[in-house]
């Protein structure tokens, strides 16, 4: 690969960068050939030892898309975000995809046992408040009498405010979560920073 | 494919890499061509590792980047470290310190503290 066919397939990789930054990436590299080719070293060489245009953009766009996350806070920035760590390796695959699925599945059931209390609560509520009213239809509720209406109406009007309860306490910890997150992928990223070519190519230095 | 000990090699030299150029960067203003030179004089690593990792010190604001023309060629990127990037090295320089040394130890069976006291 000569420095031309390098720096066009990494502006390429790069595409999802802001032009700006990428224009800012690309001239250190431009930059590091030009330097090496006055060192009077071959273009080819000096791709070789920069490593894969891939593993140097998959690198840079991770980071970009955690920071871009940290900025905009929003779902869609940090889906992008961890999968664009989790595509760094096989290590980062397994130290961001892991923790993802069961925190994601987590927080996915606590939604949807809380959303069961509240829909279940206010049935039940409603079953005892309107039984009096409507005799006819038989709801065979399992407390009867006047004390089991008010019994009834107490568990349900319980259930909806705890469903309340644990459906807000995990919008708050989902929140606080996706800090903890970006930390993480920092953390990841840093720890894997840019695994570079191959056993092959490290054989020129 | 790459093996763990690959992997695990690899790893760590990144965690040094950070530490080597902010301790580079303590001394001088350096280019990035400048200072993969001097660190592939000593250790490994691949070349177009040393990008990302400015790019990131930069964000941090550990360093910062400047234009500076040159004698041979066109104007060079220049990076030159920020009060908050000598912090940072320091606290990496004490940490890479204590981590040599624990692992010294436990390889030459000697018991050195950080003072540099012996308790044989």
């Amino acid at each position: 690969m000569n420095k031309d066919d390098y720096l066009k397939e990494l502006t390429r990789l790069l595409r999802k960068l802001p032009k700006e930054e990428r224009d800012d990436v690309v001239s250190d590299y431009h930059e590091h050939f030009i330097i090496g080719i006055e060192k009077g070293r071959s273009e080819e060489e000096i791709a070789k030892a920069l490593g894969n245009p891939k593993t140097v953009a998959k690198q840079i766009n991770a980071e970009y898309m955690v920071r871009k996350a940290e900025d905009k806070q929003s779902a869609g920035s940090m889906f992008e975000a961890i999968l664009a760590a989790a595509g760094l390796g096989i290590f980062n695959l397994i130290f961001v995809a892991v923790p993802t699925l069961i925190v994601v599945a987590l927080i996915l059931t606590a939604f949807a046992v809380g959303g069961a209390m509240i829909m279940g609560g206010i049935l039940i509520t409603i079953s005892y408040m309107f039984q009096p009213l409507i005799p006819l239809i038989n709801l065979n509720l399992p407390l009867g009498g006047i004390l089991g209406i008010f019994g009834g109406i107490f568990i349900g009007v319980s259930l909806t405010i705890l469903g309340v309860g644990l459906v807000a306490a995990t919008a708050y910890i989902t929140k606080w979560l996706y800090g903890l997150a970006i930390r993480y992928l920092k953390y990841n990223i840093r720890l894997i920073e840019g695994r570079k070519g191959s056993k092959k190519s490290q054989g020129v230095s | 494919m790459y093996t763990v000990s690959d992997t695990m090699n690899t790893q760590f030299k990144k965690g040094v890499l950070e530490l080597c150029v902010l301790v580079l960067l303590d001394r001088k203003d350096c280019y990035g061509y400048e200072m993969v030179e001097e660190i592939s004089r000593n250790i490994f690593i691949s070349e177009g590792t040393i990008y990302p990792l400015l790019k990131r010190l930069k964000t941090e604001g550990l360093v910062i980047s400047y234009l500076k023309e040159s004698q041979d060629g066109p104007p060079r990127k220049y990076y030159q470290i920020t009060e908050l990037g000598k912090e940072k090295k320091e606290k990496l320089v004490a940490e890479w310190n204590e981590f040599a040394m624990g692992v010294s130890n436990l390889l030459y069976n000697r018991n050195v503290d950080m003072e540099g006291n012996c308790d044989e």
